[in-house]
């Protein structure tokens, strides 16, 4: 025996609930003397005089509430009546599109379009993703008593989208209809969601200084106001924008007090850069290259707020140099055939003692004499240091050719480890006559 | 005395003269029947007006070259309004050059003596440059805005008298807004507020246009910059000695949209309430209202406020927004959502205005 298919006395209906958008169109209003009127009459001193009084006598009357016209269509009020943006607002006209980071908004409705009460109405909502279900709205506990005949019981739910693809609001409800049956009422609606942005980013180590590109593409349909961009460091690192020099022009503007431009990203496609300066806050405990993550805020109309974090960033590890060799001062006048003392400085970066050192010139493979030479004793020789310990010390060079000069390959060596160092960068000095 | 004597022949009544060396009290010294055709515009009976105009036509009823120019600009204005863009360009079309000088006052001296200048009407200039758009050739009508834009400032720049000044000046306004409304539809929204950045540098201080400063901040996400711009506002309200309640319903109203966008739609009711005690025919409070009462799950009171506007105040109320908005309402609350809207179009039907789209209702 086949029962005939139930007939619901229940129906739901959705709409989704973003914020409204203000409604933006051309108005078709104007001045009336620019429709009576030639365009050049004013310049006539006799029209000038008598034209305007008789043009606000008998056009331009304030609208009351006894005026059954529709002036208000036609007539300016005011001069930026034609600038087409009345802050009327506009309800959502359709679904749109559902990115991740954003919240999901819903009016539910449950309308009775039969002709009889239905009572003990036990309503569920919940969003089905891929991986979970997350229960939205359940009045198990307390159900709805009634839904008088053409009545309705409305709720509103929010979701925080956290997962991309498709998701499925679940609408149930299980009543007693007019008949006193028991009936189920499930509806199921779809909408997939989205990524709205992608990250790309990139870690350069320039000079033991490490920096990050991030380059965020957005790729939704309306442009995004990128509220926040916030870079959190790992526990070990701390993090500095670096932002290219704003222009001085039109600081005194009077609208510079209003509107700072605002940082929006365009749709489909549009990028933004951003530059982080990251260094190491504590020594030796860079053995992880994690350096931390994005967190991105942005804003589409009306405020509507998203978020999303990247996942972690990795960088380079860097492994912390054992000694540090730096170049202290340099004479600011070489010349030529004179000798010139380099000051020069050898930090031990670790927490035990080294050496003792040996620094020279290295030798490159050409068989041109170089430009700069150690005057005297080819190496020189330096005592250990203990841990964190430093040494200053001198090398005496001498210059033979004119002109700009590269000091190459100052070398430290440990004697008693027998480990030669990366030389120091080629420094530039100009060697003039005497 | 016999019936049949001849009448003494009536002196030959002049052409309508120029009404500037006469004493004139009314609109109709302007153009023919002027004031006619000024309360069918009030009234919205824009179909009335394209007959008027093409019976004035085809009866010879218009005399001298202004009321041609005067009447070419009701209908083309009408057809525009009644979305009939074709015929108004093709209106539009049957005038030659505008800078011809067929339409100058000085080509004719017989009747307007010695007056000189355009006598254009300059609503011609603005729908010459709207057709293309509204046409669908956008760019054509961008670029006839900036033209009309250089023209506009030209005049300025030859230092005519005040009243001539200030109405070039308004003019100025008039095309800068609607080069912005071009720019606020294609969604460039930079370019808007580069623009009204332009407006506000030229010392338009004009609490109507911080406002819409405001909402074009908002419409992108920039709620710290809308914040800055209803402050200006709301100091230029209060520090208002005339105190008149459309500056104050337009700090009310910006104020109620930052309660909005804070989710606090409470407050926002309260404000526009208080919008609407002041000024009953505030639409926008009452619109905006009923939307909040929305977010606030009261469907049936955001209905109820939209159903009682149309009542009391139909000549504003009846606005197609607020129709789209009732509609996807009624859609939400109605399963036979049909019926509610039909009823609606056929009051709609029997009370709006010419030029009123009732596509919104989408029935």
């Amino acid at each position: 025996m086949s029962t005939p298919p139930a007939t619901q006395s229940l129906a739901f209906r959705v709409m989704r609930l973003c914020r409204p958008s203000f409604h933006v169109d051309t108005p078709l209003l104007l001045d009336p003397s620019d429709l009576i009127l030639g365009e050049d009459i004013f310049d006539d001193p006799l029209a000038a005089t008598h034209l305007p009084s008789l043009i606000d006598t008998h056009l331009t009357n304030p609208i009351d509430s006894s005026d059954l016209s529709y002036r208000s269509r036609f007539l300016l009020q005011t001069p930026f009546d034609s600038f087409g943006l009345t802050g009327l607002l506009v309800l959502p006209q359709s679904f749109g599109a559902i990115y991740l980071g954003e919240t999901f908004c819903s009016y539910i409705s449950i309308n009775n379009s039969s002709n009889f009460e239905v009572r003990d109405i036990v309503i569920k909502a919940e969003m089905q993703t891929e991986r979970q279900r997350i229960l939205l709205l359940d009045t198990s506990k307390t159900p709805v008593e009634s839904i008088r005949a053409s009545g309705r019981y409305d709720f509103i739910v929010e979701h925080d989208v956290k997962e991309l693809g498709a998701h499925t609001l679940v609408c149930t409800a299980l009543y007693s209809d007019g008949d006193g049956e028991r009936k189920y009422l499930p509806q199921f609606f779809k909408f997939i969601v989205a990524n709205p942005l992608s990250v790309r980013t990139k870690v350069r180590v320039v000079k033991e200084i490490t920096y990050l590109e991030a380059c965020i593409e957005n790729h939704t349909k309306t442009n995004l106001y990128m509220d926040q961009v916030e870079f959190e460091p790992a526990p070990n690192w701390s993090a500095k924008i670096l932002k290219a020099d704003e222009h001085k022009s039109e600081d005194n503007s009077p609208s510079r007090e209003i509107l700072k431009p605002p940082v929006l990203v365009q749709s489909g496609g549009g990028i933004r850069n951003y530059l982080y300066q990251l260094s190491l806050s504590s020594l030796g405990s860079a053995q992880s290259n994690v350096l931390g993550k994005l967190q991105i805020t942005w804003r589409t109309n009306l405020g509507e707020p998203g978020r999303l974090q990247t996942q972690q960033i990795l960088g380079t590890p860097i492994t912390p140099k054992e000694i540090e060799l730096h170049v202290a001062e340099v004479p600011s006048a070489i010349n030529l055939d004179r000798p010139f003392l380099v000051h020069l400085n050898l930090t031990n970066q670790t927490d035990r003692e080294l050496g003792p050192f040996e620094v020279w010139l290295s030798q490159d493979d050409t068989l041109d004499e170089k430009a700069v030479m150690i005057n005297g004793l080819q190496t020189l020789e330096l005592s250990q240091l203990e841990a964190f310990g430093s040494t200053d010390f001198y090398l005496n060079l001498i210059a033979t050719k004119l002109g700009v000069q590269k000091i190459t390959g100052i070398t430290v060596f440990d004697k008693s480890e027998k480990k030669t160092y990366a030389p120091l960068p080629d420094l530039e000095i100009f060697v003039d006559m005497h | 005395m016999d019936s049949n004597s001849p009448q003494p022949e009536s002196t030959p009544v002049p052409p309508s003269s120029d009404p500037l060396t006469n004493q004139f009290t009314s609109l109709n010294d302007l153009a023919h029947e002027l004031t006619s055709l000024q309360d069918l515009a009030n009234r919205g009976s824009w179909l009335s007006i394209v007959d008027k105009v093409n019976r004035a036509r085809s009866l010879s009823l218009l005399n001298t070259p202004n009321d041609h120019l005067t009447y070419l600009a009701y209908i083309v204005l009408s057809l525009t309004k009644l979305r009939r863009f074709q015929e108004a360009q093709t209106e539009l079309d049957s005038l030659d050059d505008f800078n011809s000088h067929h339409y100058r006052y000085e080509t004719y001296p017989k009747i307007y003596h010695d007056r000189s200048g355009s006598m254009v009407p300059f609503s011609l200039r603005w729908l010459h440059a709207l057709l293309p758009i509204k046409l669908g050739n956008r760019q054509e009508g961008l670029d006839r805005f900036y033209l009309l834009l250089d023209f506009v400032r030209e005049k300025l720049n030859r230092n005519g008298n005040d009243e001539s000044v200030k109405v070039w000046r308004k003019r100025e306004v008039f095309v800068v807004n609607h080069i912005i409304n071009q720019h606020l539809s294609n969604k460039e929204l930079s370019v808007c507020i580069d623009l009204i950045d332009a407006l506000i540098s030229r010392g338009n201080l004009d609490p109507v246009l911080l406002s819409k400063l405001g909402y074009v901040q908002m419409q992108i996400g920039d709620l710290d910059g809308a914040n800055v711009s209803f402050g200006k506002v709301e100091r230029i309200a209060s520090e208002s000695v005339e105190n008149e309640s459309g500056l104050r319903n337009l700090a009310s109203r910006n104020k109620a949209l930052v309660y909005l966008v804070g989710k606090d739609y409470l407050s926002a009711v309260r404000e526009y309430d208080e919008c609407i005690e002041r000024d009953a025919m505030d639409y926008v409070a009452i619109n905006n209202k009923a939307i909040c009462l929305m977010y606030l799950r009261d469907l049936a009171d955001s209905i109820k406020v939209l159903e009682s506007s149309l009542e009391r105040v139909p000549t504003v109320a009846l606005n197609e927004t607020l129709i789209v908005n009732l509609c996807s309402m009624y859609e939400l609350a109605y399963v036979n959502h049909s019926d509610n809207k039909r009823t609606l179009n056929n009051w709609i039907a029997r009370v709006a205005p010419d030029d009123f789209d009732s596509s919104c209702t989408r029935v």
